[in-house]
């Protein structure tokens, strides 16, 4: 870890630290009191955003254990959040489990899921692999819009809101708090996966496979363990959206949601484990700002040709990211790095 | 150090302070007494269905334009049209709905069925009440917050296989239906009418098909139904969708040949501007009047439409959605005659529950300027349509035509049936 001038680790606890001087310490402290006391000022629908966001960075979180870390293109994401809505859903709704217990059933399921469309990985690389995970999201889609005897045929239309020990979950303040709370463990668990033997085996795979097996890794059970891992995240993601939005079906997971996570850890930053959070913000506050300035320009134009508001958003939201993609293509969390550096030399340039 | 740290504590509560009124300023706003009701309408302008969302976003915004100018608003106070493009993302219809009721809306209206479904989940957990333009048999059944200006796509199939009995089919035994619907609920509710009703019409459902919103060939599955000679093929969607079945179908020789009709969602000007010729003779279910009828809202929708939106002439998105204003006025009338304007300026759900309560329900013998069929009403009993009245219509020189008069759409309780929602 980067620390500012002057500070050194003496023992090994210091060395493994993750927030390690008192500054560290401090921020965290704060983040966490300003996240935590949010529901005091935002009304119900930025807390709506929020959750939003929330769900979106532990799935995204997974997709860059997998990709980032990993280097195994997945473009199905949202496939494996299907099938994690779904398995919540109906553990909860038809077998009556426990909340939690369809939460983690959500992330084994998808994470099972996962490992099967991993095989390929052995054999396949790169633009291959992508091209098989995307047939693995159209399989998934098809297979929950065909087996209606289980799914339902218009989807789940009255999915349980979530509960914890006789706590009903579902307003959107108690939403939040939920998903806040796995938000960070989720966060955690990638920062710490990230860091341990598995994590260094993953950025050896990526960074050269060949390398990595000549070292003595098994790049297949890594492979398929990243593949677990990153779809659990998404299984876990998609438990919370199915007991939040109560409504399920296949129209909530798009393969357009498969590549704007992509999108969003490559704004955020490849391999970098704030780099999930920066592009999830970016993007979803984009889409809340694109989807606000369309009845905003109506209003104050009024002679605007018909439809230019409501193309000037997709416009817009494109732009942004093809000028980001440009000017700063290392990611939001490359400039979050460049920003710590200049603080820790501060008052120095050098 | 410690001057540093210092420096670091000060910003922290800086960007605190100043966040802090930020964000609130950002949410927060509950409905406060004023003299506007505030009316939530989403529709899919951007994403896979422009074509339905944008005249239908002109039809909400002209109708409110009209109403507030000629109408003097409902009940003396103005409608302020909070209007969101939802890009037909399901998740994203969550917190638009969530935003509706955060601003004080006193009811909302989505575009399609399929983002009625999606905002339901939080809106009937709410109480809060509202009306999809295109309404499908899920929306409905079982009764919730959810109510149809219009009747629903079973309704649309129901209609179209009666007159198909009554007027074309002219062979012996059962005629062989095949459908295509949108894997959606469009789809899904010609499918529930179709499974319901289908026997005790006397026709055959051969083969039902499925296809994706981005379709862009189905010549596969119409060359299965061509192989099974179905005699009819009828098909819920949207007009891109519907315009490429239909000229595969003409491609394959199947049409003409067979009779296809179609859900109200699948018909009208953008299915002719996009089918073009193929079109012809293609039958078609339409929930309200006919821009050529002669009564007074089409008047008032022909005149904003020219003067704000003229390539939306014709365009029968524009119409139903100006429609679903138009109900959604005399609800907000109704609203502020029985429970007061300062019961509904309180919002939330007591506004919420007096909209339902002493609005929706109250309606009764409301013409909507000729708009629709029959008179909007509630009817109760299970039927949350507010007009169940729809008529037939053929696509002919290249423009929809009537070819029945208004007949009534009977309720169907599908949640009475064994086989719904398995």
């Amino acid at each position: 870890m980067d620390l500012p001038a002057g500070t050194r680790n003496y023992n090994y606890a210091e060395d493994m630290a993750i927030f390690r001087t008192r500054t560290h310490w401090f921020l965290l402290i704060a983040l966490l009191i300003i996240l935590f006391t949010a529901p005091l000022w935002f009304g119900d629908h930025w807390l709506g955003i929020a959750n939003r966001i929330g769900i979106t960075i532990i799935a995204v979180t997974g997709l860059n254990l997998l990709t980032g870390y990993c280097g195994q293109l997945s473009i199905g994401h949202a496939g494996f959040m299907a099938v994690g809505a779904y398995t919540s859903a109906l553990l909860v709704g038809k077998a009556g489990l426990p909340f939690i217990v369809g939460l983690f059933g959500a992330g084994v399921v998808a994470g099972l899921v996962g490992i099967l469309f991993g095989i390929p990985s052995l054999r396949v690389k790169g633009f291959y692999l992508a091209i098989s995970t995307i047939a693995a999201h159209f399989i998934i889609i098809w297979v929950i819009e065909h087996w209606t005897s289980l799914t339902g045929p218009n989807g789940i239309m009255d999915v349980e809101p979530a509960s914890i020990g006789g706590l009903v979950i579902k307003t959107p303040t108690t939403e939040f708090y939920l998903i806040l709370i796995i938000t960070i463990l989720a966060i955690f668990a990638a920062k710490n996966i990230a860091r341990t033997r598995v994590g260094r085996a993953f950025v050896a795979i990526r960074d050269n496979d060949l390398a990595a097996e000549v070292m003595g890794i098994n790049i297949f059970r890594y492979k398929l363990t990243a593949f677990f891992i990153g779809c659990f995240f998404a299984g876990i993601a998609g438990s919370l959206l199915a007991h939040t939005s109560r409504v399920i079906s296949p129209d909530y997971f798009q393969f357009k949601d498969s590549i704007l996570f992509i999108g969003m850890i490559i704004i955020g930053g490849l391999g970098t484990t704030t780099g999930p959070i920066f592009g999830v913000i970016f993007i979803r506050l984009l889409d809340e700002f694109v989807t606000q300035l369309s009845p905003a320009l109506q209003t104050a134009f009024p002679n605007l040709l018909p439809g230019f508001t409501s193309g000037i958003a997709p416009m817009l939201f494109g732009l942004v990211i093809i000028l980001f993609l440009i000017f700063e293509p290392r990611g939001l969390a490359h400039r979050w790095q460049l920003f710590k550096a200049a603080y820790r030399y501060w008052p120095f340039s050098y | 150090m410690k001057h540093r740290k210092l420096v670091l504590l000060m910003i922290v509560l800086a960007v605190i302070l100043l966040v802090t009124p930020l964000l609130a300023s950002c949410g927060g706003e509950k409905a406060q007494p004023g003299q506007v009701l505030k009316v939530g309408v989403m529709t899919p302008s951007t994403g896979p269905v422009p074509s339905k969302g944008i005249p239908g976003q002109h039809g909400f915004a002209d109708a409110v334009e009209y109403i507030n100018t000629e109408l003097n608003g409902a009940g003396g106070y103005q409608i302020e049209l909070v209007w969101r493009d939802s890009a037909y993302d399901m998740q994203k219809v969550g917190t638009i709905v969530q935003e509706f009721m955060d601003v004080g809306c006193l009811i909302f209206a989505t575009h399609s069925s399929t983002e009625m479904k999606a905002a339901s989940g939080k809106s009937n957990e709410a109480g809060f009440p509202g009306l999809a333009a295109f309404i499908s048999t899920i929306n409905l059944h079982p009764t919730t917050h959810v109510y149809g200006p219009t009747p629903d796509y079973g309704d649309d199939w129901i209609a179209f296989a009666k007159y198909y009995m009554d007027n074309i089919w002219n062979g012996t035994g059962k005629p062989k239906m095949a459908l295509h619907g949108l894997t959606n609920p469009t789809g899904q509710g010609a499918k529930d009418g179709a499974k319901a009703m289908a026997d005790e019409l006397g026709i055959e459902i051969v083969d039902i098909s499925e296809h994706k919103i981005s379709t862009i060939d189905e010549t596969v599955s119409l060359q299965r139904m061509k192989d099974e000679q179905i005699d009819v093929l009828f098909i819920s969607s949207t007009p891109e969708p519907t315009a490429v079945i239909i000229k595969n179908a003409k491609d394959l020789g199947m049409f003409p040949g067979i009779t296809i009709g179609c859900a109200a969602a699948s018909f009208g000007k953008a299915l002719v501007d996009l089918g073009g010729s193929a079109t012809e003779g293609v039958y078609g279910v339409v929930h309200t009047a006919s821009w050529d009828d002669n009564v007074p809202g089409i008047t008032k929708v022909k005149e904003y439409c020219r003067k704000n939106n003229p390539q939306d002439l014709n365009n029968d998105d524009y119409l139903s959605c100006w429609a679903t204003m138009m109900v959604m006025r005399e609800i907000l009338v109704q609203a502020v005659e029985n429970a007061g304007y300062e019961t509904l300026s309180k919002g939330g759900i007591e506004a919420w529950q007096a909209v339902e309560e002493q609005g929706i329900q109250k309606l009764k013998d409301y013409t909507a300027e000729g708009l629709m069929g029959g008179t909007v009403r509630y009817a109760g009993g299970g039927d949350n349509r507010l007009d169940n009245y729809l008529r037939l219509y053929i696509i002919g020189g290249g423009k929809a035509v009537p070819v029945s008069d208004w007949q009534e759409a009977p309720l169907i309780k599908y949640e009475e049936l064994d086989w719904w929602g398995k």
